[in-house]
């Protein structure tokens, strides 16, 4: 695990199987989503984020160009990359089909492993959701 | 994109030694690009030559379209920085900075007395008079304030603590922000500097090996794990990097990332493992001779 870099509150894992590129996109949709970033404010440029992170601008460039390809990004010429309009409906959208099916086929797998039946995996749901608002 | 250094068919011979044999590629502008190999694998060589330091012994060679040897337009934009720099005994740090002032026509004397005092090194001092890894600070420092078109890194950060190393390299990326440029820098560390590299430059047996973005060597290869006897059958037909057997009858492999679905089905089915591997590792296994390591020296009867 690599140390917090720069004072964004982004942790970058070298030893990930994400490749680095694609977590800087995935920290830039996590601060849109909490509204950090809003709707048609100027997202951080390559050399910003190439500073913050201490990586290559190029890399940098590749994570924003994810979100422009997206359209949860727009560009505008000499400006920069600012937020869509619709980027927190399609970051969401996007990790409900995508990540979050992968983290229940994950969990449905060990429950199976473990012998957990579905009552007990849904009872876990719901405790873990309980908790979750006890926290906040 | 205009290309700042271009080898062609690139060989280089010592006594009976290739050295390098038969090297091509070409760098981009502004970009920071890795150079990896094992000892031996010719990157010095490379280097000597593109600096204009040595003559290749048939080849063409150019640097901003010129060959380098004996070219004053190519030393005047390129700076390179090694282990074994010859400055003058005569001048102490700070007239060693008045020189390369000079000399450098983009040269940031503002840049290199604040470096120099950040790291602690009195202009007083002499050059022989440094340690080791002083004296490749101080090197270091001529390597960035220099602003050379071309900058060359041949292991810049021998002897370094681990803190300085850290400085040198965020320095150097923070100055390419405000002042791009195209760095080579090759080092026996790829994991201290890989994230701050647009490109990677392998070579191995003074051939290039692989010439990519680094984020592309991350999906160059894969790591697959399992039971012996089902690694082998399932290998077959795979290009393996390197391949070594273990005690517990498992079987570790990395092999080229071209796996079809049908391929990732047969290895699931067979219990068989894929994980990643650090981009070091990776270059380790892919320059190495042998397809074993070092385990198979004490496998040996």
């Amino acid at each position: 695990m690599m140390p917090v870099r720069g004072g964004a509150g982004l942790i970058l894992n070298s030893d990930s199987m994400k490749p680095i590129y694609v977590q800087i996109a995935e920290w830039l949709e996590t601060e849109i989503l909490s509204g950090s970033i809003k709707r048609d404010e100027k997202v951080y440029s390559q050399y910003q984020l190439a500073e913050m992170l201490n990586i290559n601008p190029a890399t940098a460039a590749k994570g924003l160009n994810i979100l422009a390809d997206e359209n949860i990004v727009y560009k505008k010429r000499g400006l920069g990359m600012f937020v869509s309009e619709d980027a927190k409906k399609m970051i969401m959208a996007k990790r409900r089909n995508q990540t979050l099916k992968l983290l229940v086929a994950e969990l449905v797998r060990e429950a199976e492993h473990l012998q957990v039946t579905e009552e007990e995996l849904i009872q876990m749901i719901q405790e873990a959701k309980r908790d979750l608002k006890g926290d906040t | 994109m205009m290309s700042v250094l271009e080898f062609k068919d690139v060989t280089k011979i010592y006594g009976k030694k290739k050295a390098l044999d038969n090297l091509t590629f070409s760098l981009g502008e502004n970009k920071i690009t890795g150079l990896i190999g094992k000892n031996g694998a010719g990157k010095t060589t490379m280097l000597k030559i593109a600096a204009g330091f040595m003559r290749e012994s048939s080849g063409e060679v150019k640097v901003f379209g010129e060959h380098p040897f004996n070219n004053l337009t190519v030393s005047a934009n390129m700076i390179m920085i090694d282990n074994d720099m010859n400055l003058p005994a005569a001048l102490n740090l700070g007239e060693l900075l008045e020189t390369a002032a000079d000399f450098y026509k983009k040269w940031d004397m503002k840049l290199a007395r604040n470096l120099l005092d950040y790291f602690g090194l009195d202009p007083k001092q002499t050059h022989n008079g440094l340690s080791k890894g002083m004296k490749n600070t101080f090197n270091a420092i001529l390597g960035l304030a220099a602003r050379c078109p071309l900058t060359i890194f041949d292991e810049p950060t021998n002897g370094m603590d681990a803190g300085v190393r850290k400085d040198f390299y965020r320095a150097l990326l923070k100055d390419y922000i405000a002042n791009p440029r195209t760095i080579i820098i090759s080092s026996h560390h790829l994991n201290e500097v890989e994230d701050i590299l647009e490109d990677i430059l392998l070579l191995k047996d003074g051939k290039q090996f692989l010439h990519k973005p680094i984020e592309e060597l991350r999906e160059f290869a894969v790591v697959v794990s399992g039971k012996e006897g089902a690694m082998k059958n399932w290998l077959r037909g795979h290009e393996v990097f390197h391949k070594s057997d273990t005690e517990f009858g498992r079987t570790y492999a990395v092999i080229r990332n071209d796996l079809s679905d049908d391929q990732i089905a047969a290895a699931m089915k067979n219990s068989l493992e894929f994980s990643t591997i650090s981009n070091e590792d990776l270059c380790l296994y892919l320059t190495s001779q042998e397809k074993g390591g070092i385990d198979d020296v004490f496998n040996k009867g």
